[in-house]
């Protein structure tokens, strides 16, 4: 089962993605601010991070900028989420090291089909 | 002879015989001399006969006439003639003399009582007369008389003869210095007309003076002017000199009257009896002359006025040296008249001006090359405390800008010697207290050459205040919006997200019935995320917070993608979606995710209008002539409901869905055309729309190839005001 980071520090946002991405046969882990996301990232294990960008302590780009930064997680995919589709957010997501970048709500059936792509397939 | 004067007792008669012969001939080189040293025709005529009147001569009556015009014989100069009157006339057929005139030559009367036709003047005695000639024609006549019979013999002829013609070459050489000095005469005359008429240019003075010269350059009794008016096609008389009464006021058509008459026929004209004239004025019935001489006054064929002047003595007549001289003076006085009212008519247009100069509510103050203050008025005094008379010849920037501001002053000022400058500073007044003003200044040039420069102040401070609230409340509405949307979203993507997942799980649970409920909460939830997320946009860009995020991009791929998204509105309506791309790819570099917007906003309003129709997306390259750069025409039409040319108009504001009901039709935000037409415009395009009630509509974007960071900037500088005076239109702070 693919291990997938959710990193998102709005509880019903993390509680609605986790639940809907387990449903379609996904493991996920939460973690609730920037810092611990890179912690647990760093930890390793990890098939795929979804990275919230306007995150207490360490924000999103700042997390990935991290990530990419040491060899354990610098090849983890990595699909930034912000609020909203604003002009910048998808340059700054992709030039942090983000693989991918979406915009929430999500969609949950494009959002799949950004992990699928990111994963190779289908859990 | 002739034409003595009544008989006169001749003091002695001629002697018989003459003393010695050296006293003849010192006594005819003392008449010779004398004749030879006169300086005027008069004097010779003086010292003819007084040179002849000598001792050893012998001769006691002599006279000197002249012919005048008249044919009569006017005595000039006598001796032993004690009563003659002065310039006593013999008429013609009166006395001796008369037959030299016509036959030129001496002629002897040795018995005047046995002369027919002589004049008695003595009661016995002879009478010789001498031709006197100028240029071969005999213009007078030296009568010498004796008491005796023959009295006279050869040698008086002889010595007569010589006498009288070295008297008419004197004569001959007077009447050129004469004609010579009255010529300078006429022209200092003329010149000191000139001066004076051109020394003058208030009108009324110059036409007065211009008939005062009249009247003395041509020694008449009186006269008037007149000038011409355009708009009546007449002539008004202005000045009136001893004519019989004050014609000033009179108005005459052209061809009435003297004046009226030169007018017409563009002549001056003589009129020796005026009364009798038949082309004479009923409104001259009352006036004292006689003969009138008239002539137009003209500058070129231009006529501005005409100039008569009269005779009242009836003795007096004009002749071809008086028509001479007035035809020399009427262009000086036409000129000295036009000059005159030019000067009025400019002087009535420079008071208009400074009328409306110092009625101004604007601070209006000019200025000479080197920055001093040349004049100002009412509204600047008040503006700045400064009266006229302290700021004239104070350099201004010293006057009235503060210590922070001056340096930029001097600059503007220095600017506004070359060009207009536009701007918004901050100054001075005399108190000290600062006072916000929109300059505006210009250069002042005259036939050429710059005089100066002229400064509008308006006094801006209220309405800055104004503004800075108006910013600050803006600001702090965009900033408020931006807080509420964020604060909005949140719970908002709850309600989305959760609605969601219990509709995926309503089926599972066996409440299929509760799913379409569902669907309407989370397309209210969607709907009102997207109004949100719009209101954001459109605050981020009018707070000046939103970037460009420049990338270059296939714009074919971009379209795709978004008629992908869209295909469920297209749907909706049962609408057809058509891609019109070049064949080659169109590559582009600007921002993307804007571009997205703008595509998105416009084939779903495109959708929302149309139903059962066609949608059409084009996108093409275009070279545009007024830019360096190609351009990208993306255009969306469909066939849908349409505008009229009302509904347009407001179309691209925002909240200005053509009606507030289409919004309850036809959803939507009502901003996605704003945001549309400010995003083009920060990329330096622009957007447009046609349509036409029922016709469907067409909505084009027009954005450079290649967009530049600044474009945002450059637009706003390219509709507004130049880059200068953008940069002044900054207050100080």
């Amino acid at each position: 089962m693919p291990k997938i980071l959710l990193v998102e520090d709005n509880e019903m946002n993390r509680d609605m993605l986790s639940r809907r991405l387990q449903k379609r046969g996904y493991e996920v882990s939460m973690a609730m601010d920037g810092r611990q996301g890179v912690e647990m990232a760093r930890a390793g294990g990890f098939d795929l991070i979804l990275m919230d960008m306007s995150l207490p302590e360490i924000d999103g780009w700042e997390a990935t900028r991290q990530l990419r930064a040491v060899p354990e997680t610098r090849t983890v995919p990595i699909i930034g989420l912000t609020a909203h589709a604003m002009s910048g957010h998808r340059e700054k997501a992709l030039e942090a090291g983000c693989n991918d970048y979406d915009t929430k709500p999500v969609e949950l059936p494009r959002l799949l089909a950004k992990i699928e792509t990111l994963l190779g397939g289908p859990p | 002879m002739t034409s003595s004067p009544r008989s006169g007792r001749p003091r002695s008669a001629r002697k018989t015989h003459r003393n010695g012969s050296a006293h003849r001939q010192a006594a005819l080189l003392r008449l010779t001399t004398g004749i030879a040293a006169s300086t005027s025709e008069a004097d010779v005529y003086r010292s003819m006969v007084e040179g002849l009147h000598d001792e050893a001569l012998g001769y006691n009556f002599l006279g000197a006439f002249l012919v005048d015009e008249t044919g009569d014989r006017v005595l000039q100069a006598s001796v032993g003639w004690p009563d003659a009157p002065y310039r006593f006339r013999a008429h013609p057929g009166q006395g001796l003399s008369e037959q030299v005139l016509k036959d030129g030559q001496l002629r002897y009367t040795a018995d005047v009582t046995r002369a027919v036709g002589y004049v008695p003047s003595l009661a016995k005695g002879s009478e010789v007369d001498v031709p006197l000639r100028v240029d071969g024609v005999v213009i007078g006549v030296l009568v010498v008389e004796s008491s005796e019979p023959n009295a006279f013999g050869a040698e008086d002829f002889e010595i007569l003869t010589a006498a009288a013609n070295q008297a008419s070459i004197a004569i001959g050489r007077a009447r050129l210095l004469d004609e010579e000095r009255r010529r300078v005469a006429e022209h200092k005359a003329l010149l000191d007309t000139m001066a004076d008429l051109s020394s003058d240019l208030e009108l009324p003075r110059v036409l007065q003076a211009v008939l005062n010269r009249a009247v003395t350059l041509l020694g008449v009794t009186g006269g008037e002017v007149a000038i011409y008016e355009e708009q009546t096609k007449q002539l008004v008389v202005v000045a009136s000199q001893n004519i019989g009464k004050d014609s000033t006021g009179t108005r005459l058509n052209v061809g009435e009257g003297a004046m009226g008459h030169t007018a017409r026929t563009r002549e001056p004209l003589i009129i020796p009896s005026y009364h009798e004239w038949l082309g004479r004025s009923g409104k001259y019935a009352d006036v004292m002359v006689h003969s009138v001489m008239g002539a137009p006054l003209l500058i070129g064929r231009r006529l501005v006025g005409a100039i008569a002047t009269v005779h009242s003595d009836p003795n007096r007549l004009f002749g071809p040296e008086d028509l001479r001289l007035l035809t020399m003076f009427a262009p000086q006085a036409a000129i000295a008249i036009e000059n005159a009212r030019l000067y009025a008519a400019a002087q009535r247009q420079k008071q208009y001006f400074e009328e409306l100069v110092s009625n101004s509510p604007v601070a209006i103050v000019t200025l000479d090359t080197s920055h001093q203050v040349v004049s100002c008025n009412p509204a600047f005094e008040s503006l700045f405390g400064y009266t006229q008379g302290e700021a004239i010849g104070r350099n201004l920037d010293e006057l009235i800008s503060t210590e922070a501001t001056r340096s930029e002053a001097v600059e503007y000022t220095r600017q506004a010697l070359d060009r207009a400058i536009h701007g918004i500073a901050r100054r001075r007044r005399q108190d000290g207290t600062p006072v916000d003003v929109e300059v505006l200044g210009v250069p002042v040039i005259v036939e050429g050459e710059r005089v100066g420069l002229m400064g509008l102040y308006h006094d801006v401070t209220e309405l800055l205040a104004a503004r800075r609230e108006a910013e600050a409340a803006n600001s702090a509405k965009s900033q408020f919006l931006a807080n509420v949307s964020h604060e909005l979203r949140t719970p908002l993507n709850a309600i989305i997200g959760y609605s969601e997942m219990v509709q995926e799980e309503v089926v599972e649970l066996g409440q299929p019935e509760l799913a379409a409920d569902l669907t309407k909460i989370q397309s209210a939830g969607r709907h009102l995320l997207a109004l949100i997320n719009d209101i954001l946009d459109l605050s981020k860009i009018e707070a000046g917070k939103m970037d460009l995020y420049l990338e270059t991009f296939e714009i074919g791929t971009l379209a795709q993608e978004v008629a992908t998204t869209v295909r469920p509105l297209v749907e909706k309506n049962a609408n057809r979606l058509l891609l019109d791309l070049p064949k080659q790819p169109l590559t582009m570099h600007a921002d993307l995710t804007k571009v997205r917007q703008m595509l998105l906003n416009l084939l779903s309003n495109a959708c929302k209008f149309t139903e059962r129709g066609t949608i059409t997306l084009t996108l093409r390259r275009e070279h545009e002539a007024t830019s360096q750069d190609d351009v990208v025409v993306i255009s969306v039409s469909d066939t849908g409901i349409g505008m009229n040319a009302n509904q347009m108009g407001r179309l691209f504001e925002a909240f200005a869905q053509a009606e507030a009901s289409t919004t309850s039709k036809y959803g939507g935000t009502g901003l996605g055309l704003a945001i549309t037409k400010r995003f083009s415009h920060m990329m330096g395009g622009d957007v447009t729309v046609e349509s036409q009630p029922g016709q469907g509509s067409t909505f084009t974007v027009r954005l450079p190839v290649t967009v530049v960071g600044d474009a945002g900037r450059a637009t706003q500088a390219a509709t507004g005001r130049p880059a200068a005076a953008q940069q002044l239109a900054s207050p100080p702070r």
